[in-house]
């Protein structure tokens, strides 16, 4: 593999020192594998003197690593590389759909397309509460009340 | 890298991978437990760690970078296309 290479292990300070091609691996794919290892080793990147030098990764474990462990952390750090360079290059090809979604919804939040059924008319706020077309306020009694005279 | 410092107590940083800004962050939080002198080198900011707190227990240099880089990746994502280097 020409673009991740282990350049060398040191189990007594239990440290993995990784170079890489900075042209297949942007310094934000760099980034975000570091971040992802960050709570179980130690990372120092640093960059080869130079335009277009390698970046080299020092990771060092925060507990003691014998060479195997600190091969499977180098190959976990590498897998974290491809992980986040496929990441970037989907969110690259997406990037315009994923915009288009997040605007309509900001704008459907925003009440920009909101039915005209729910807009309240002028017209009903001259509606006083005390007004009862309907006749709904009237007691039945009231309402169905016959005259004395027709029961007798 | 046996160790960030270096074995002289300097931890090496490159400009194109830390942001001057990251690094003064975490002078700020490391502070209590050691002295720091941030100075520049070419490529390379230089963190000077004196008068270590004898009660530390664990790798300072080691959660001193971390801090750095952490914080350098969100101030980048913060705000893309910011200069490694901005002082």
């Amino acid at each position: 593999m020409a673009s991740h290479n282990i350049e060398s292990f040191d189990a007594a300070t239990s440290t993995a020192t990784l170079a890489l091609d900075g042209g297949i691996y942007p310094l934000d794919v760099v980034y975000g594998a570091a971040y992802a290892l960050i709570d179980r080793c130690y990372v120092l990147l640093d960059k080869e003197s130079g335009k277009g030098g390698r970046y080299l990764v020092h990771l060092r474990g925060k507990s003691a690593l014998d060479e195997i462990g600190l091969q499977a952390l180098s190959g976990e750090f590498g897998n974290e590389l491809l992980s986040q360079a496929l990441r970037r290059k989907i969110v690259k090809q997406n990037g315009a759909i994923i915009e288009e979604i997040v605007t309509t919804a900001i704008a459907g939040a925003a009440g920009a397309t909101m039915p005209t059924d729910f807009v309240v008319e002028e017209e009903d706020d001259d509606l006083d509460f005390l007004d009862d077309p309907l006749g709904i306020a009237v007691p039945w009694e009231e309402k169905f009340k016959k005259d004395k005279s027709d029961n007798a | 890298m046996t160790s960030p410092t270096g074995g002289d107590g300097t931890i090496r940083l490159h400009k194109s991978t830390y942001m001057a800004q990251a690094i003064r962050d975490a002078i700020k939080v490391f502070e209590d437990f050691a002295s720091f002198e941030m100075t520049r080198d070419g490529d390379y900011y230089l963190v000077q760690v004196t008068n270590l707190d004898p009660e530390v227990d664990g790798d300072l240099a080691g959660e001193f970078c971390n801090f750095a880089l952490v914080h350098t990746i969100e101030r980048k994502r913060r705000t893309p296309g910011a200069a490694g280097g901005a002082a």
